[in-house]
């Protein structure tokens, strides 16, 4: 049995080698993909995001409020227009986040005491960069509104301290576990690099069993196996599993040893559940092509399955706030169940009981081929390709 | 003259030819019909189910409170209030609240030291740790975000009991406390509703992406059957140039003319996103959108040998693209590189101009760069589509 499936593994081999599509499935585009995310995210938190200023007061007391907004590190005042509708139209442009609305007679009112209003718009559709813009210009606001306080209760011959207190009597004392710079580049290259790996694995899988219908070498690959599907389907995959599991863990290499993502589950969780992505994903596969043997269906299938796991992962938006239905579905995606250990094995660092339940569904994905063995038998030696 | 006449209506005729054959090919191959009717049909329903709800509310979190005093209870009180934060165990240790958090119980821990009234009773500093679980970014924005509003709430009520010795009036109170008014205005998406940020972009994405897939299985399987593998079949004689780019891409026009409706309006309204562009600039910008879109596809379609080869390769770009167009990761901070690379697709641009046009109620003039972007993807492409089909057809011929 073992010669069987090595024999049918070597000539798998041959037939990977013979064609170009396996080389750029399974090696040149997986790599690409770990490349573009990790550079496009390069800089984790989005720097200098273009902002701009509409200034009707124009006094010291607003310019400095400006030059203030500039230094921070993640907004740049780019521009300055007369009124509202220019910024807006700015804004429309995309040349801007976010703009910043000093009417007239300001730090009059402010030297008064007449608490005068300003107000900052920001884009809501560019979600990252409308709430980071925002948080700027809320931190400028504030800031602006304490230095006022502050001189007047200088004046009044209060101590740093006192006035410290005074400005902010409870202070918020953040902790972001794990991730404490906010950096994107873990938070999405964590998630979506993973899903695309296994993309190409859903996509390859039923490719390479359904091309042996359509190349008619169907019959010849079960002969190889004495016509035992779990043999024939074994060797076929056993090559495969191999470079996928190695392009695999040089991802997880990279992003843990060589870019430092935080994994303070260390090693353990993070090889197992390579490998069990790696499977399940082929397992899938599988499983899709038995159910439909036809290569154009499973594999349109399998496409769907993989670009709905993206959303259904929970990672951009978790899968809680979604509707009770949807949350039942999401247990279907093998990248949810990834994601779910990543999660709480790898990036919060509890152990692997934690995430048992999605061990156990990550299992039982590998197991699903079991069911369309005899399909796949039937439809190999009784099949026509259909384009 | 006469024969002029003749010639423009037999080159009529052939472009009707093939474009009927196109037509024909497209109902009765289940693959493309899968990709250019079901998926952009079903799909834009599927995702914004998904996204539904828009938001995240009533985020879990486990307090920690070990001062267990009027202020410390008032703080959680109206963290729990908040629409965001749902307070939903109490715990007596730090410990014991990082074990809910690995059982995904909680996705955040409000921590109240046992000195916190004291400290402001005497009239010093105190703090309230917040502990987010990072793996979700809309947790934590949640968490952070009502700690942050109710702290502020409370600082300002704490401010006026101390400020009441140096104040002699309620205004002057509220003066002395905040100085500077201000009002935040989020524009174009004033729920920050998620879905309502991401789908409309995915939305013209699937446009492109399934028209890829579609024009690519069509042409894989034409190669298929055709002998010689080539792309265009010899047993015509019409083999002009322009009657078969001009057929074909009729052909996908027509069907996309209708999905593209479907796709800008119907779905956005079923789902109430925002919605605000003028039906002409609407037109204006999806005609050359489309255009590229198709003799993009076309172009590409020439390097597909077989059909199935095609998903491959483009099924996992539309992730790849839908980060290049500056919807997630904002446009400003995209690199270089990575820039130039998104230039060379339709999407790029079409997702531009459509969120400026749908999402922020721009006219056609405040997208005039991306509108002149797909112009000019569109006579290149087509430029380029020329070049390939007439290989084919010189080879075909041969």
């Amino acid at each position: 049995m073992i010669r069987k499936i090595l024999h049918i593994a070597a000539r798998e081999c041959r037939l990977m080698y013979g064609n170009t599509i396996y080389l750029f499935c399974m090696v040149l585009l997986p790599v690409f993909t770990v490349v573009f995310f990790t550079s496009l995210l390069g800089d984790g938190q989005p720097t200098e995001l273009p902002v701009g200023i509409v200034d009707l007061d124009n006094t010291a007391t607003t310019r400095n409020m400006i030059r203030n907004l500039d230094g921070f590190q993640t907004t740049r005042v780019v521009a300055h227009y007369s009124t509202a509708n220019e910024a807006r139209l700015a804004m429309q442009k995309g040349e801007i986040y976010a703009f910043l609305y000093i009417p007239k007679g300001t730090t009059e009112g402010l030297m008064s005491s007449k608490q005068p209003k300003v107000s900052f718009y920001y884009n809501g559709v560019v979600m990252l960069a409308g709430s980071t813009t925002m948080r700027d210009l809320k931190t400028i606001c504030t800031l602006g509104s304490a230095a006022v306080g502050k001189t007047k209760l200088e004046m009044l011959g209060k101590t740093e301290s006192e006035i410290m207190t005074f400005l902010q009597p409870i202070k918020i004392d953040l902790h972001m576990l794990n991730n404490p710079w906010a950096n994107y580049n873990v938070y999405l290259s964590a998630s979506m690099i993973p899903g695309l790996l296994m993309l190409f694995i859903y996509l390859l899988t039923p490719y390479s069993i359904g091309t042996e219908l359509k190349f008619g070498r169907a019959k010849e690959w079960m002969e190889m196996a004495g016509n035992n599907p779990l043999i024939a389907i074994a060797g076929k995959m056993l090559p495969q599993t191999m470079v996928h599991l190695i392009v695999f863990y040089g991802f997880e290499f990279y992003v843990y040893h060589i870019l430092q993502f935080p994994h303070p589950g260390g090693i353990w969780p993070i090889l197992f559940l390579g490998l069990m992505a790696v499977l399940s994903a082929q397992a899938f596969g599988i499983f899709c092509f038995g159910l439909m043997p036809s290569l154009r269906m499973s594999m349109s299938v399998c496409s769907l399955w993989a670009m709905l796991s993206f959303s259904l992962a929970g990672a951009t938006f978790p899968v809680f706030a979604m509707d009770t239905f949807i949350q039942g579905v999401s247990w279907l995606f093998p990248l949810r169940h990834y994601y779910q250990i990543y999660q709480i094995c790898i990036f919060n660092g509890f152990g692997m009981e934690y995430a048992w339940i999605n061990w156990v569904c990550m299992l039982c994905f590998m197991i699903l081929p079991v069911f369309v063995l005899r399909n796949i038998r039937r439809a190999m030696l009784e099949y026509k390709y259909i384009p | 003259m006469k024969n002029l006449w003749m010639r423009v209506k037999e080159a009529i005729n052939d472009l009707a030819t093939i474009w009927a054959d196109e037509m024909k090919m497209c109902i009765k191959d289940e693959g493309v019909l899968i990709f250019f009717i079901l998926v952009p049909l079903a799909y834009p329903l599927l995702y914004s189910w998904i996204y539904n709800n828009e938001v995240v509310r009533e985020v879990p979190v486990a307090v920690v409170d070990l001062n267990h005093s009027t202020l410390s209870r008032e703080f959680i009180r109206k963290c729990d209030a908040s629409p965001d934060v749902n307070v939903t165990y109490h715990c007596n240790s730090l410990a014991e609240a990082r074990e809910l958090m690995g059982r995904q119980e909680v996705y955040g821990v409000l921590y109240l030291p046992s000195d916190f009234e004291q400290l402001l009773n005497r009239g010093e500093q105190a703090s309230v740790g917040v502990y987010c679980d990072m793996s979700l970014m809309l947790t934590y924005k949640a968490i952070y975000m009502t700690a942050m509003t109710v702290s502020s709430a409370m600082n300002s009520d704490i401010q006026i009991q101390n400020s009441s010795l140096t104040a002699t009036t309620q205004r002057d109170e509220e003066i002395t406390t905040k100085p500077l008014d201000f009002e935040e205005v989020p524009i174009f998406n004033p729920t920050s509703g998620y879905g309502n940020a991401v789908l409309p972009a995915v939305l013209v994405i699937i446009i492109q992406q399934t028209l890829l897939l579609g024009i690519g299985l069509s042409a894989g399987t034409a190669r298929e059957k055709n002998r010689f593998k080539s792309l265009v079949s010899v047993k015509e004689h019409k083999n002009g140039l322009f009657r078969i780019v001009g057929g074909k891409a009729l052909c996908y026009f027509m069907i996309y003319a209708v999905l593209t409706a479907y796709l800008t309006l119907v779905v956005p309204k079923i789902f109430s996103f925002t919605t605000i562009a003028s039906g002409r600039d609407l037109l204006g910008l999806m005609f050359p959108y489309l255009l590229s879109c198709i003799f993009f596809g076309m172009f590409l379609s020439c390097l597909i040998r077989y059909r199935e080869n095609v998903m491959l390769i483009v099924v996992f770009t539309s992730l790849i693209l839908l980060f290049m167009t500056g919807v997630s990761w904002p446009e400003s901070n995209i690199p270089g590189f990575w820039q130039g690379v998104s230039w060379l697709f339709p999407s790029t641009f079409g997702v531009r101009g459509f969120l400026t046009l749908s999402s922020m109620g721009g006219g056609l003039e405040t997208v005039e760069p991306e509108y002149a972007a797909l112009w000019i993807q569109t006579v290149v492409y087509f430029l380029a589509t020329c070049i390939v089909y007439q290989v084919q057809i010189n080879r075909a011929s041969k």
